[in-house]
């Protein structure tokens, strides 16, 4: 289970990764396109809905890895106890909440399956395919939040630790900035 | 009057659910769903799903992870490095010598990049060392980077402004456009008071260490081409009107990966990296529209912008006054917020009351902005004073006191904004206009 929750993640993660690639893709596609003369179809519609796949499939591995911002200040100046009661606090919150909007997520994609939607445009993209992307991040964000509210509740950590996304960043960049010297000499 | 009643009360549940450490995106959508559940007649589930859908289902947001990678990808590249060897030379001379790199250094990559603390970083990681070593004041080298490294946020291309221009529904390639003057002037300013600085103590900065002739500086310009050629590409073509912020974003990840590959360090690792670190921290800041989209939408039901515009209207407050008030508001807000919450909580709320005064949304987006520069340099919370606490290592509170300085001139710059709001207006009005 473990094995299986962590590669979910993973695989959601790595999986936004290659549709932010895929929009710099579709629009260079456009560009290119237009240099020539050749109207590349969709490529305009299919690039937000890139965009739509990446922002939501990537929900639970930036949560894990400390990304989402939110207000560290009081949580850092209470003792564990108190400490763990907040984060189970807002880990259920957050486990509410994705739940139910998961929940209506999947209603969205079911109707526009039933009443079969298609974006306006050159295109007729059934909008049920963007809207998979939009529920599935959020079922898996869901997931996230229930695991790490089950972690907590036994008395571990949560996975994130208990940091600022800008402190996380900061912490990203001095550990860049310390494997600096050593690219330095590699290129000299 | 019950409404203004229910938006203190909704207030208070979101400085509640934000203090107990719930994140950012997950306050606004609870909010957002206690408001639209029990004091509307709409169907909460349903409104949510289908805000979030309509708010993601955006053109406009697409040039937001592109420019966000850019950044990235020259995160990992040597440009920091070759702009301080192309820009030493000539900043030797003047009064607080090499200190002037910082703010020119963020103010160049500011034009290839949408974000403070990465600006900050990317300048930092290579000047905090070498100034140090040449005996520079460290204070001061702290406050020009925090202070500079800021101008990410203004200085176009913005994550802040296209956040605010999507939210406001302002054209992003306008916002863009009125950044320019304003982050130049800051520029100035940032000099001037560095300047000022370095005349009144004359004991802190060290001696010119740089002896070159004029052939031998413009030999070492040179490499400063390949960013410059890069603002050339990108802000040339959204200001040419030749292409969209998304078009110029893209043009701008091919140019940085290009570079990225003649500087030599376009791995595959470095380049999982970039595309990682930006699907994290696009991921983040959408997830905060979405939560935004939807507290907006229940906001309009609920009717409170309105009536919180009508109220403003009725004290008669004069817009000088307004902003005033509305500035500390947003500092105060500055002091727990990072920017971009800051950004997407208060825009739907405020733009009613700001248009019912009659302010320009175009300059409005240049003045929050610079509002929330300050922001990033005010304790206990702000991601420019992060970044340098791991560079230099000092504590926050160091850092803080010691970028004090260019948090005033930052205040500073906004009464000469309204003073003069051509500085903001005058290129988008003349520019678009042909």
């Amino acid at each position: 289970m473990r094995t299986f929750l962590d590669r979910l993640y993973r695989a959601t993660g790595v999986l936004a990764g290659v549709f932010l690639v895929l929009i710099a893709a579709l629009v260079l596609a456009q560009i290119v396109g237009r240099l020539f003369g050749v109207l590349v179809p969709g490529a305009d519609v299919f690039a937000v809905y890139a965009l739509i796949a990446t922002s939501f499939l990537a929900l639970a591995h930036t949560l894990r890895t400390g990304g989402h911002i939110r207000v560290a200040l009081l949580l850092r100046g209470l003792n564990s106890t108190h400490r763990r009661y907040f984060e189970i606090w807002c880990l259920a919150l957050g486990a509410f909440i994705a739940c139910y909007f998961t929940w209506f997520g999947a209603r969205m994609v079911w109707e526009s399956v039933i009443w079969g939607e298609r974006a306006i445009g050159l295109v007729a993209v059934p909008l049920w395919l963007p809207r998979t992307a939009i529920a599935l991040g959020a079922l898996v964000l869901a997931v996230s939040f229930i695991d790490e509210l089950v972690r907590v509740w036994r008395g571990d950590p949560p996975i994130y630790g208990y940091r600022d996304a800008a402190e996380v960043a900061a912490e990203e960049e001095a550990e860049r900035a310390a494997d600096t010297p050593e690219t330095a000499s590699e290129r000299g | 009057m019950t409404t203004l009643l229910l938006a203190f009360l909704l207030l208070v549940v979101m400085l509640v659910l934000l203090a107990s450490g719930a994140w950012v995106a997950i306050c606004l959508l609870g909010v957002g769903m206690m408001a639209v559940q029990f004091f509307t007649s709409a169907p909460t589930g349903t409104t949510m799903a289908t805000t979030i859908w309509s708010s993601s289902d955006s053109w406009a947001l697409t040039a937001l992870p592109l420019f966000i990678w850019m950044a990235e990808i020259l995160y990992r590249t040597r440009m920091a490095e070759d702009m301080f060897s192309g820009l030493a030379p000539w900043l030797t001379r003047l009064p607080g010598r090499l200190m002037h790199v910082n703010i020119l250094g963020c103010g160049i990559f500011a034009a290839v990049s949408g974000s403070s603390s990465a600006t900050c970083a990317t300048i930092g990681k290579m000047t905090v060392p070498e100034l140090r070593r040449r005996g520079y004041d460290g204070r001061m080298t702290i406050c020009t980077l925090a202070g500079s490294g800021t101008l990410g946020l203004l200085i176009p291309p913005s994550i802040m402004l296209i956040v605010y221009g999507f939210i406001a529904e302002v054209s992003i390639a306008r916002l863009f456009i009125a950044g320019f003057v304003p982050g130049l002037m800051l520029v100035v300013m940032f000099m001037g008071y560095t300047a000022i600085w370095a005349l009144m103590n004359p004991e802190k900065t060290p001696p010119a260490d740089i002896q070159m002739s004029l052939g031998q500086r413009l030999w070492s310009s040179r490499r400063l081409i390949p960013v410059m050629f890069l603002i050339l590409a990108v802000l040339g073509s959204i200001y040419a009107g030749i292409a969209t912020p998304t078009e110029a974003a893209t043009i701008g990840v091919v140019g940085s990966l290009v570079l990225s590959w003649v500087f030599g360090s376009l791995t595959w690792q470095n380049f999982s990296e970039s595309v990682m670190g930006a699907t994290r921290t696009s991921c983040m800041i959408i997830f905060i529209i979405n939560g935004a989209a939807f507290l907006s939408i229940a906001m309009g039901f609920t009717g409170i912008p309105r009536a919180l515009a009508e109220w403003i209207t009725t004290l008669d407050m004069s817009v000088y006054m307004l902003l005033f008030v509305l500035t500390i508001f947003y500092v105060m807000l500055g002091c727990f917020l990072d920017g971009i919450s800051i950004v997407v909580l208060t825009t739907g709320i405020i733009q009613p009351m700001i248009m019912a005064a009659g302010i320009d949304v175009v300059w409005y987006g240049i003045y929050i902005v610079i509002v929330v520069e300050a922001a990033q340099i005010t304790p206990p919370v702000g991601f420019n004073l992060f970044v340098l606490q791991y560079f230099t290592g000092h504590n926050i509170l160091y850092v803080a006191r010691a970028a004090l300085p260019f948090f005033f001139v930052l205040l500073a710059a906004i009464p000469i904004l309204v003073a003069f709001p051509e500085i903001a207006l005058y290129l988008p009005t003349t520019m678009l206009a042909r």
